[in-house]
């Protein structure tokens, strides 16, 4: 897990002022781990491959979501190591904060993963990431030549994605 | 059966069957055969469009020359089909009609990635390009039977063929037969 | 910011852009006829309808979930019915009852009064054994197989991390049935939704590489 201790912490950066830069970079993984979209639009640093990159990003959010729940100090039904957890029930988290970044995150019944990572002093991405999701399935699940499950292509996704998430971050 | 006049369904339906149908005949029955799965494509659609267009003049009057029975399906038919009417019509008064629909619905979300990035190696992007040109052509045979069954049943008989080199607005070409 | 809830199937079938169904009826029966004659063999057409439905399955059901803000499906049974409820409604505007739960909450019915498909629709005799309306099973099938739910069988084994990280979720595969079909004569249209396994979600890579 070096690479979230290395050398490489900068300060904290300045407040957004201008909108339309504070976005880093998209992610869009089904359920089978498949990237469908990676999208970055602000990443001066990058210290992968992009497969490995993108493995990373599935692993730790894999990893943050069986962890946050069985930290869960509220849940009654917390059964013990082994006994699966309901999905959805109880906990879930849907972003952290380092001092660089903010991470936000949202997971469909279906196993879409969809991850926004902006200025760590972005606001509650909640709704815009239900909105992104709204996007996948008009542009991508309705393109007659998507095929389910293949990385995504779709010109007019990827611009009406662009546009969208200039507006919010 | 009972017949429910002003129902509705989820565009989402239409659109879905309809891509499923088209990725049935051309990916499933007849990969190897493009020619074969547009003609049973263009069937489908033909059948469709006689129907309806049985249908929707059932209380009219017969029209009287070619151009009422193109304006018909420029103005009512295609509004029942899309809540809009076809934008332009141009005919050379020589038995071609050209029908255009500026954001035609059903392809409205077709998308393809023009470049293409990962076609790195021996696959050219212009092999990848025109499969997809040929992906996208497979889902107007639909549209084109549509309006070839349309006019055949108004006594119409007529070619019809789309041209879509900008899209999203669409040009269905209606060539009749002498 | 609390989660809202689910939304109707009316409000969403409301909210939708809706067509003419008329063009979906005679769509779907122009593609049976077309199978009929391209395929010969009424059983074949029966699979291929319902292979068409699996495949719609598992692109509608993105849109359910995120128009219908459906967040979690929590068991089969659960999903089964906001599935039938939520999803006949908003997609092809009729109501659905489910019933017959089995005990174990595996294996259920869902009865429809009205069925879009099969306006304007007679089956003449050559079609014995055509089940016309076999693409909503299919559909049906590939949406649950979609959803990830808990796995309802106890799992009491200790096991690593990574297993127990791959175990906490499941997709549903079923089987999908006609019992009753107005066009065969019955008084409904019924179909039955068996959960045949429950598959666990798998984390995709290995760990070494």
């Amino acid at each position: 897990m070096q690479f979230f201790g290395g050398s490489e912490i900068s300060p904290s950066p300045p407040a957004p002022t201008v909108s339309g830069n504070n976005a880093h970079m998209v992610y869009v993984f089904n359920r089978n781990g498949v990237c469908l979209l990676y999208r970055e639009w602000n990443r001066p640093l990058h210290t992968l491959n992009a497969q490995q990159d993108h493995k990373l990003m599935f692993g730790l959010l894999f990893s943050l979501k069986s962890l946050t729940a069985k930290m869960d100090p509220t849940s009654a039904e917390r059964g013990n190591l082994g006994v699966p957890q309901l999905p959805g029930q109880g906990c879930s988290f849907h972003s952290f904060r380092t001092n660089t970044y903010k991470l936000s995150f949202m997971e469909t019944p279906s196993g879409i993963k969809i991850i926004l990572v902006t200025h760590p002093r972005t606001g509650d991405l909640r709704d815009s990431l239900k909105y992104i999701y709204n996007l996948y399935v008009d542009y991508v699940m309705k393109n007659p030549l998507y095929t389910p499950g293949s990385p995504i292509r779709s010109d007019l996704f990827i611009t009406t994605l662009d546009q969208y998430v200039r507006s919010i971050a | 059966m009972t017949e429910k006049k002003g129902r509705e369904v989820s565009e989402s339906c239409v659109d879905s069957l309809l891509t499923e149908m088209v990725s049935t005949y051309c990916n499933r029955f007849y990969a190897n055969k493009p020619e074969l799965a547009a003609r049973r494509i263009e069937a489908i659609g033909y059948q469709v469009g006689h129907q309806l267009s049985e249908r929707y003049t059932m209380e009219r009057p017969r029209f009287n020359d070619h151009l009422e029975a193109i304006k018909f399906i420029c103005k009512d038919f295609w509004s029942e089909l899309f809540k809009k009417q076809i934008d332009n019509l141009k005919t050379n008064h020589r038995g071609t009609f050209v029908l255009q629909d500026n954001r035609f619905r059903w392809l409205s979300r077709i998308s393809i990635d023009p470049s293409l990035e990962n076609g790195d190696s021996q696959d050219p992007s212009a092999m990848a390009e025109s499969k997809a040109a040929q992906a996208t052509s497979m889902h107007l045979y639909f549209p084109c039977g549509i309006i070839r069954g349309a006019l055949s049943n108004l006594g119409i008989p007529c070619a019809v063929s789309a041209d879509i080199s900008n899209l999203p607005a669409c040009s269905f070409v209606v060539r009749i037969k002498a | 910011m609390p989660p809202a809830g689910p939304r109707s199937g009316d409000a969403i079938f409301a909210s939708v852009e809706r067509v003419n169904a008329e063009l979906f009826t005679l769509t779907y029966g122009a593609t049976v006829r077309q199978l009929l004659t391209d395929l010969e063999e009424v059983e074949e057409v029966n699979k291929q309808l319902d292979q068409m439905g699996y495949n719609i399955g598992i692109r509608l059901i993105d849109e359910f979930l995120a128009k219908s803000n459906v967040s979690r499906c929590v068991d089969f049974k659960e999903t089964a019915e906001v599935i039938a409820k939520v999803g006949f409604k908003m997609f092809l505007g009729i109501a659905a009852t489910v019933t017959n739960w089995d005990a174990d909450g595996t294996c259920c019915s869902i009865i429809l009064d009205d069925n879009p498909l099969v306006d304007f629709v007679e089956l003449p005799d050559t079609c014995q054994g055509l089940y016309y309306c076999n693409i909503l099973s299919g559909v049906i099938r590939g949406a649950l197989e979609m959803c990830l739910g808990r796995d309802i069988a106890p799992y009491l084994k200790i096991v690593t991390d990574t297993q127990y990280l791959a175990f906490t979720k499941v997709s549903m595969k079923t089987e999908v049935t006609w019992l009753r079909d107005v066009l065969r004569g019955d008084d409904a249209y019924e179909l039955q939704v068996k959960l045949l396994k429950q598959v666990p979600e798998e984390y995709p890579y290995k760990d070494d590489e």
